[in-house]
């Protein structure tokens, strides 16, 4: 094994470690459990409640919402009278949700083309969100009986119930889209929201992986020794770097696929692909972020210098966590084109931000903005790797100390 | 490169270890004022000074951790600013507050050094363990282990790849007396004829004991220089503590 896979190695296994591990695995684990309780409870509500009804009316329409009721809910008790508060007993005995009561009378109101009102007693078994599904199972297969009766009253179709369809058209930029605003918002949130999301998790968690490397070498004592054995500076440099990169890179993507799970638990959240990027874009946006990588990891190994030990590594993570939120919400919540100058370049100025705007520009056909955010990342990621190999090679990496840059650093490690 | 590529057939005329000067200032203190010394091969070479003197920053630079503020500092003839990694291949280096990588157990801490200086790292890690004495304990965590045993793995570790120089801050610093004996024994034994030891230490009898020539440094300069006994001799007292008061009075 040559000295760069023998040092690869070594940030691996530390990295590894269950202290590192456990809180990366611990999140993704939250996501899934969340996708299958809320995906659990989108079953319930899309599967047939259980109900029971007493039909004191035994006029037509009293019976045609019973028809309806009974073909699209599980019918677990029927009477013609009865005292509902009884009758509720019954029905929960037998695991119905509701006792839906059509009063005596109610077709005379119709006939009278009046709302005629019914009963509804549910029964709710657990202050849950799936305690709550049923009532709204069964308040939907109530509108459904009034529909019926609409369409039976007036004689109409089911089309004159909804008589217009808007075309819509919608008009991006330079673009022309045959979809609606809405359609475009969901297709924003699913795609430009979660890409951005995912780009977070990449930066913070490789700059926290490599921070920790530091931290870690500088709590154990080992940095000086490892620093005079018969290696190259910019061999311990890549190990730390491409080490880091592999958990960080492995993180993200358990985060990845957890919140891509948990989102698509949501019914009806993949909105139309109205909008969408090809192979090409996405590489583009690849090429984008594996700039960014290079270039956090090597500015969290540059900060990593001035760890005292793992605790104060952990603080230090805490501009790379800001640099990899702020373009995160502002791509989010604003259009950075649309932003004032000041704000706009302040933005553009943190290199995370372009790999999480790439997919709208690409989208918008801005490549010229893409290009140049992927050459300033290239030179931000140049730049970094030159100045950690600079401090590696300096004495700060043993001293510690830097002026007031070092002497700050150490305060917010206190 | 492994250890065994390596030229390790030193010029026997070479010296060890040649400062000329040595020069280093942090911000506002002077931390070396033109210290000079040299070590030969096979000698055991100890500098001895109060707090702050610069010992560590001596060390350090000849380590290659620190740059060289001014003056010349080489390693068997490789400038230690110009050639730091031809030094590296040529040392090894123990720093006074040292650990290991807690979770790896004794033994892979071995194996891992092993593996920088030698394609067939097994008689490396048997020499260490043997050096180093921990018994069963070698196949435990570094974390379980006391700071005399972490002290005696790691200078296992320094010395079983046969460097042509170890360099030891306080090797024994912070142990207890039963700790401290077993390591001096083994820097004592660890010299051949083309092997050099230069170490640091504020135990007088212990830079008695194992240095051949011992360097005071006082204030960033070597003051006096010389055998222990000839030391005692030139300041006409009874022992080397008493010298080391003279020369830095």
């Amino acid at each position: 094994m040559n000295q760069f896979w023998r040092l690869l190695w070594k940030e691996v296994r530390e990295l590894l470690r269950p202290r590192y591990l456990l809180p990366i695995l611990l999140i993704p684990v939250m996501f899934v459990a969340l996708g299958q309780g809320i995906g659990g409870i989108d079953d319930a509500a899309n599967s047939q409640p259980a109900i029971g009804i007493i039909n004191e009316d035994g006029g037509e329409y009293g019976d045609l919402v019973n028809a309806s009721l009974s073909q699209n809910a599980s019918v677990v008790y029927y009477a013609d009278s009865g005292d509902p508060s009884t009758a509720i007993e019954t029905v929960s005995e037998k695991g119905g949700d509701a006792l839906i009561v059509i009063p005596d009378g109610f077709t005379e109101h119709i006939r009278d083309r009046t709302a005629g009102s019914v009963g509804v007693h549910s029964v709710v078994r657990s202050l849950s969100l799936s305690g709550i599904t049923s009532s709204a199972q069964v308040d939907g297969q109530i509108r459904r009986a009034g529909t019926v009766l609409t369409l039976n009253m007036t004689g109409t179709t089911p089309a004159m119930l909804n008589p217009i369809r808007p075309d819509h058209t919608t008009y991006l930029e330079d673009k022309t889209l045959d979809a609606s605003p809405g359609e475009l918002s969901g297709t924003f949130g699913t795609q430009f929201i979660f890409i951005p999301v995912v780009i977070m998790f990449v930066i913070i968690f490789s700059g926290q992986m490599v921070i920790n490397s530091m931290g870690g070498e500088k709590e154990n004592k080992t940095l000086e020794t490892l620093l005079t054995m018969p290696v190259r500076r910019s061999t311990i440099v890549a190990a730390k770097l491409i080490g880091s990169a592999t958990i960080g890179l492995l993180g993200a993507g358990l985060y990845t696929v957890s919140i891509y799970y948990y989102q698509s638990s949501f019914a009806g959240s993949a909105a139309g692909s109205a909008l969408s990027l090809g192979i090409a874009e996405y590489a583009i946006v690849g090429v984008s972020l594996f700039l960014s990588l290079i270039g956090v990891l090597a500015f969290a190994l540059v900060l990593g210098i001035f760890a005292g030990d793992r605790q104060g590594a952990q603080m230090l993570l805490f501009p790379i966590s800001i640099l990899a939120i702020i373009p995160m919400m502002a791509t989010m919540f604003a259009d950075i084109t649309k932003l004032s100058l000041p704000i706009r370049a302040v933005l553009l100025a943190i290199p995370f931000t372009h790999p999480a705007i790439a997919p709208k520009r690409l989208l918008l056909n801005d490549t010229t903005m893409v290009v140049g955010g992927i050459i300033y990342q290239a030179i931000f990621a140049v730049g970094m790797i030159w100045l950690a190999i600079r401090v590696f090679n300096s004495d700060r990496l043993v001293t510690g100390s830097s002026g007031r840059l070092g002497r700050w650093l150490s305060r917010l490690q206190s | 490169m492994s250890w065994s590529g390596l030229n390790v057939a030193s010029n026997m005329s070479e010296q060890a270890v040649q400062v000329a000067n040595l020069q280093k200032r942090y911000g506002d203190v002077q931390a070396l004022a033109g210290a000079s010394f040299s070590v030969e091969p096979g000698e055991i070479y100890g500098i001895v000074g109060p707090n702050g003197a610069g010992k560590t920053t001596t060390l350090r630079t000849l380590s290659t951790l620190l740059t060289v503020g001014g003056g010349d500092v080489s390693v068997f003839g490789a400038n230690v600013e110009r050639e730091p990694n031809e030094v590296r291949e040529r040392i090894r280096y123990l720093p006074e507050d040292a650990g290991a990588y807690d979770n790896l157990t004794g033994r892979q801490y071995l194996e891992f050094v092993a593996d920088f200086y030698s394609d067939s790292p097994d008689a490396l890690v048997d020499r260490g363990i043997e050096i180093a004495d921990l018994g069963d304990r070698i196949d435990s965590k570094t974390s379980e282990y006391s700071k005399g045993m972490t002290r005696k793995l790691l200078l296992a570790s320094t010395i079983m790849t046969e460097p042509d120089l170890a360099i030891l801050d306080e090797p024994t610093s912070g142990l207890d007396v039963e700790n401290a004996r077993a390591i001096r024994e083994i820097v004592k034994e660890f010299p051949g004829t083309d092997r050099s030891v230069l170490l640091s230490s504020h135990n007088m009898l212990e830079v008695e004991y194992l240095c051949d020539r011992i360097g005071l440094l006082n204030e960033g300069r070597i003051v006096a220089e010389g055998a222990p006994a000839e030391l005692v001799e030139t300041y006409g007292v009874d022992n080397l503590e008493e010298a080391f008061l003279e020369a830095v009075a």
